[in-house]
């Protein structure tokens, strides 16, 4: 260790939740990471990605949550230490081989991190992914602030080759997303050797082979599984990750976890009931140590549960507190259930205080200031409601146009089964509320499947389905196998933007560079979809007459699956931010503005935020601030108003 | 610093860089011994969508990344419509505001349901609320120095005289120095400068600017 | 006449499918586009008065007000239409086609107008295989590659709308009745255009009894044959009740009456079999394939017809007796059907504010009313 490391030791940082957790990974010694992107994961394995080189380890964006646990569980069959990493829903994906994995056990620690998105503020649902580890029997840790993101992470690994099993660490949006001081620690300069012994007897743990279960012997496999929990319990009734706050006999326990610990803490502090209100903060949330939450229980007659999405912590304590009953008399519990803390969507120190103050009678909230009152009645006409939107220059705007239209022109009621990925936004106007199925990844090309083949009860619906180049690869394959191969009469349309782009631009199967950025096999998706038998075109989404007669023509032949690949890379892409390819115009002698002819067609229907609508001249133009210069609108425009100009370098 | 913690709000509409702007700042009162906490919003809510950039500055101490409503104590504003909004959330008798003059519209506004206000009525009906809020045009000096990406440091070099927090020249170049690459350094050291000079200037001017209309009823 | 919008458009004649295709709402903004033979409205268009509506043969049509703003005089409900005269004709020596549907009297026209600079250019109905679309020509050997009848709908008048657009402003246009009578309407600048200007300068138009679903009649055809090769269509004058098609294996006859079944509901609302708002009207003569009927309608189609005559593009002679009693009970049938259907419907001269398909004097409603059925 150098002097220098030893000093930076010594200041706090000001890291990104993620970027602790992939401090602690790092400090833990790991040596494979693997993920799928996912907001609010996704910085975790980009953090990791960019100390791979210096700190010699594996980092992969696998295809997806599944395989990513399968490639991290590999390397703890070696013996090497592996974090996999990815947000709730992915869990929901990589479900089926955890269970598998939770019986088998594993040998170098192994550490799940989900990151769980509350309020679904970039998700398109609010899952929580806690519920798993009891499904599982594994572990589940839940950071409380930004130093235990990293400490935390760095003792799971411990725990997990502790118990032989891997261990479940969730974070949430204001976790992952939010960033506080944290003193990192020291890596270790040893990297492990690794080594998969399989010679041993089958229930050897460290020599034989890892299997999951012997059929019709759950107690060889479950039964040992069962008991690395009750440890995990024990371990977990002196944890230092698990802290209290308040007298000793509080009127009222806050029993908290993660993010909503901050929430609590502050909520108290702002209505200074530090000697009347406790706050048992959890980080070792499943399963609870009974004997911790207990004596807690004995101290006070109501308790309070803040946490999110799911009353899990909120069940869990109910169901201790139930067993211990005959000692620890009748609670009054406030939380999810009695209706004190709100059942869906993100909590925040508000919420907290109007909880506190129902329980607690105390007076509630003065009516609003005269001074926020005139701030509401200014925001009313000055705050116009943000819709979300695609970006300036987006290819899916162009996409969808061309879809929207083509299913028009066919006029038989076609529609389009949505997916995964920024181009979800096309239920909205900006997709000109072309996709009326949204679901998990893949799920599209599913259901369109599906729907393709009840066509042969008489329903003349043209059936399409949308899903991005990383959600081709993540899920949609099989969906496309299925369909294919039962002949279904449906088109999916690829919206290859060349990277995830959702999530910041992580490379994937279909690109030739690694997370790491070494040289990866680039996987092309037409000659997958050719070689299934499907027909494959490929189009410019920018050219969008041609997208339009092609699809148009695609719908008409439909006899079985068919792949449109509409290709054009995203505007925030590294090769296309910031740099404009067109210097966009209007002239405003040519505009037909509001008049019968056009009425606004850009401004009114295509909404790029990069036009505007110039109310006083009656015509629109071009917000070069704004403008990304795809030139998309020059072609949209039935006056010929609007113009490119190839940009000058 | 008056309040512990101190509640900065950094706000405006996705792809203007409100988390780099959140980011430097943090780090550079990191560097003046604060203890930092931001709070932000980022991914399918930046698509066109407002964002929010919460900071607690500290003595010390975790804080909530969601700042209390009505307890900011300043509001750093990359888009006029968005200071408004930030401010019936989070304003009070007390607060600041630091706000850029340059609108980025809806897309609602710009398919005409709605009616972006004309930003001098944005302006005054802010300044009779909060008599001491600034608007500097960022985004236009932003365009001169050649892209208007730097308007959200110009608005950090104009914080830098207007809250009691101590925004250091020398901390923003060491911290922007680690967040972007090298040749970048010189054009934000500008940016940063060009906004301190913008608050200087600023004062003076104030009443003649009032008479000056900003962008059209749109 | 009374114009409103692209909404009514869609719920009152799209929705309702009353939509002939015609295409004169299509190619005058960004909303309305045809594909297929069928008119769709892509976005929906907030103006309370449009072109779309405005031009539509099917929307709050007063045939009073038409019939003077060309002919001078309300609208009578006669068979044929206001004409000058009525003749038998075929294109003359200099100019012939195989593809010459009966006499060649619409092609021989029509290049005749282009080559004199009559017209500069013509807006014809062209095929892609089954698929009748609208084309510009301005080259007069263009308009023989056109020649051949169409039984589907096609939006002709689209391509009218793009010319227009282009700035030419002497327009010939080959017109089916309803696409004449479109045509008429935006002749007579319904949105009251300051700078308007007529830019049809010759409209000829094709006698027509009805017209195709064009996808139903693919889908038929495609039980029967491949329609892709698919060279000619053809029906022969009556009585043979037969349609004949013609692929590279030679000639299929298919049953007139299973045809009839496509045919698109709109027409069955259609009063015109001569395309009366033309200058020159031009249909089949019963009895002899090689000629046309050719009815004059206007000084200016007069006109075209001596001149062409003169130069060796036409020929012409009366037409007998016969031939024009049964052309007009055949076009008074038609009439009449028509008309019993729209006042049936409730779309006739509609008050209290409803909107109507079509508004004309009681008199001549009486008048087509009482003509009689059967031959």
């Amino acid at each position: 260790m150098t002097a220098g490391a030893k000093k930076r030791k010594e200041a706090p940082r000001l890291l990104m939740g993620n970027e602790a957790i992939a401090r602690g990974a790092l400090e833990a010694g790991i040596q494979i990471a693997s993920g799928y992107p996912g907001t609010p994961s996704s910085e975790i394995i980009e953090n990791l990605s960019r100390s791979a080189a210096e700190r010699n380890i594996y980092v992969e964006w696998s295809t997806n949550e599944k395989v990513a646990t399968e490639v991290a569980a590999a390397a703890s069959f070696a013996g090497l230490r592996a974090l996999c990493v990815m947000k709730q829903n992915g869990v929901n994906v990589a479900s089926d081989f955890l269970l598998h994995l939770a019986h088998s056990g594993t040998r170098g620690g192994m550490v799940l991190v989900s990151c769980d998105d509350p309020g679904a503020l970039s998700s398109v649902n609010e899952g929580d992914s806690r519920p798993f580890a009891r499904i599982l029997e594994v572990p589940l840790l839940e950071p409380g602030d930004f130093q235990e993101a990293k400490d935390m992470t760095k003792w799971a690994f411990e725990l997990s080759e502790e118990i032989r099993n891997f261990v479940f660490l969730r974070s949430v949006t204001r976790m992952s997303h939010a960033s506080g001081s944290v003193i990192i620690g020291d890596l270790p300069a040893e990297t492990r050797r690794p080594a998969f012994r399989h010679k041993g007897s089958l229930l050897d743990p460290d020599n034989g082979p890892v299997i999951s279960l012997f059929p019709g012997i759950p107690e060889l496999k479950h039964g040992p599984q069962q008991e690395k929990l009750r440890r995990a319990a024990d371990i977990f009734e002196k944890s230092p990750f698990n802290t209290y706050q308040g007298p000793e006999k509080p009127e009222l326990l806050i029993v908290t976890s993660s993010a909503c610990s901050l929430y609590s803490r502050e909520a108290v502090h702002l209505l200074g009931l530090k000697d009347r209100v406790g706050i048992l903060k959890m980080g070792t949330t499943w399963p609870l140590p009974p004997e911790l939450v207990k004596r807690h229980l004995a101290g006070t007659d109501r308790i309070l549960f803040v946490e999110e999405v799911m009353p899990f912590l909120e069940e869990n304590v109910k169901i201790l507190a139930a067993e211990a009953a005959t000692d620890l008399g009748i609670k009054y519990f406030y939380g999810k259930k009695s209706g004190h803390i709100p059942s869906v969507g993100e909590l925040n120190p508000d919420l907290v205080l109007s909880a506190l103050r129902k329980i607690l009678n105390l007076p509630s909230e003065k009516d609003p200031s005269d001074f926020l009152k005139k701030a509401e009645s200014i925001a009313a006409s000055a705050a116009p409601h943000r819709e979300l939107t695609f970006c300036p220059g987006c290819p899916h705007r162009a996409s969808y146009w061309s879809i929207h239209n083509a299913i028009e022109l066919d006029g038989r009621e076609g529609f389009v089964c949505g997916d995964i990925g920024c181009y979800t936004l096309g239920f909205l106007p900006c997709g000109f509320g072309t996709l009326k199925t949204i679901h998990s990844m893949g799920s599209g090309t599913g259901i369109a499947g599906g729907f393709g083949q009840i066509r042969r009860f008489a329903m003349n619906q043209p059936i399409l389905a949308v899903c991005g180049d990383s959600t081709f690869f993540h899920a949609a394959i099989p969906a496309l196998i299925n369909a294919v191969h039962h002949r279904s009469p449906i088109t999916v349309i690829v919206l290859d933007n060349r990277g995830t782009a959702m999530t910041g631009f992580q490379p994937h199967p279909g690109l030739a560079v690694s997370a790491m950025g070494e040289q990866a096999v680039d996987i092309d998706m037409a000659e997958i979809c050719r070689a299934l038998g499907a027909r494959v075109e490929i189009r410019d989404p920018f050219d969008l007459e041609e997208t339009q007669r092609t699809l148009n023509l695609m719908m008409e032949e439909a006899g079985g699956a068919q792949v449109l690949i509409l290709r054009q890379a995203c505007g925030l892409s590294p090769e296309k931010k910031g740099k404009k390819l067109f210097e966009v115009k209007v002239d405003e002698s040519v505009c037909v503005g509001e008049n019968c002819g056009c009425n606004r067609l850009c401004t009114r229907i295509f909404r790029c935020p990069g036009l505007l609508w110039d109310g006083q001249k009656k015509t629109a133009r071009i917000d070069e601030v704004i403008c990304a210069g795809c030139g998309v609108c020059a072609g949209i425009c039935p006056s010929g108003a609007i113009t490119k100009r190839e940009a000058q370098a | 610093m008056t309040a512990d913690p101190y509640n900065i709000i950094i706000t405006g509409v996705g792809g203007q860089g409100n988390v780099l702007a959140s980011r430097v700042l943090g780090n550079m009162l990191v560097r003046q011994g604060y203890e930092v906490t931001i709070g932000e919003t980022f991914g399918a809510t930046q698509r066109g969508g407002s964002v929010m950039s919460h900071l607690r500055i500290a003595k010390e101490g975790v804080w909530s990344p969601q700042i209390p409503r009505s307890r900011a104590h300043m509001i750093v504003s990359l888009e006029p419509a968005e200071a408004v909004r930030v401010l019936k959330d989070y304003g009070n008798e007390d607060v600041r505001i630091l706000s850029n003059t340059r609108p980025v519209y809806p897309v609602s506004v710009i398919a005409g349901d709605v009616v972006y206000p004309p930003v001098e009525e944005i302006r005054s009906g802010v300044q009779a609320l909060v008599p001491g809020a600034r608007f500097i045009d960022a985004t236009e000096e932003a365009l001169k120095m050649g892209n208007p990406i730097l308007s959200n440091i110009i608005m950090l070099g104009a914080l830098s005289g207007f809250t009691p927090l101590p925004i250091r020249r020398s901390d923003f170049k060491a911290v922007i120095s680690r967040f972007t690459p090298g040749d970048a350094l010189d054009m934000n050291l500008r940016a940063f400068d060009k906004g301190r000079e913008l608050m200087k200037k600023g004062k003076s001017k104030s009443v003649k600017r009032k008479q000056k209309s900003h962008g059209g009823k749109i | 006449m009374r114009v409103f919008g692209p909404k009514e458009l869609q719920t009152d004649i799209i929705e309702k499918g009353l939509c002939s295709g015609c295409g004169g709402c299509v190619d005058i903004c960004p909303y309305f586009r045809s594909h297929r033979g069928k008119t769709a409205m892509l976005f929906p268009c907030t103006l309370e008065k449009g072109s779309c509506y405005a031009f539509c043969p099917k929307a709050e049509v007063d045939l009073d007000e038409l019939s003077m703003r060309f002919f001078g005089r309300t609208f009578d409900g006669s068979p044929l239409g206001h004409h000058l005269s009525i003749q038998i004709s075929r294109a003359g020596g200099r100019v012939s086609s195989p593809n010459f549907q009966a006499g060649g009297t619409v092609s021989a026209l029509m290049a005749f107008a282009l080559m004199k600079g009559i017209v500069e250019a013509a807006v014809l109905t062209d095929r892609e295989k089954l698929l009748p679309l609208p084309r510009l020509v301005k080259d007069p050997s263009e308009v023989l590659r056109c020649a051949s009848s169409k039984y589907s709908a096609a939006p002709t008048l689209s391509a009218f709308n793009r010319a227009v657009r282009e700035g030419i402003d002497r327009i010939g246009v080959v017109a089916t009745p309803c696409q004449a009578l479109a045509l008429a309407q935006l002749r007579s600048n319904p949105l009251q255009k300051a700078d308007f200007k007529d830019p049809a300068a010759l409209v000829v138009g094709l006698f027509c009894t009805w017209s195709l679903d064009f996808r139903a009649f693919k889908d038929y055809l495609a039980g029967k044959m491949d329609p892709s090769i698919i060279r000619k269509v053809d029906i022969p004058p009556p009585p043979a009740e037969i349609m004949e098609i013609y692929d590279d294996q030679g000639k299929r006859e298919i049953p007139l009456a299973e045809v009839r079944q496509l045919v698109l509901p709109s027409c069955s609302f259609c009063l015109d079999m001569t395309a009366e708002f033309s200058d020159l009207s031009v249909g089949v003569l019963e009895g002899r394939p090689d000629l046309n009927t050719l009815i004059i309608r206007t000084e200016r189609g007069m006109e075209i017809v001596s001149q062409a005559r003169k130069e060796g593009f036409l020929f012409t002679e009366d037409l007998p007796e016969e031939n024009l009693k049964h052309l007009a009970w055949a076009a008074a049938n038609k009439k009449k059907r028509a008309l019993v259907k729209i006042k049936a419907e409730g779309l006739f001269n509609t008050g209290d504010g409803r909107r109507a398909v079509l508004r004309f004097s009681d008199e001549a409603a009486g008048a087509i009313l009482a003509g009689e059925d059967g031959k």
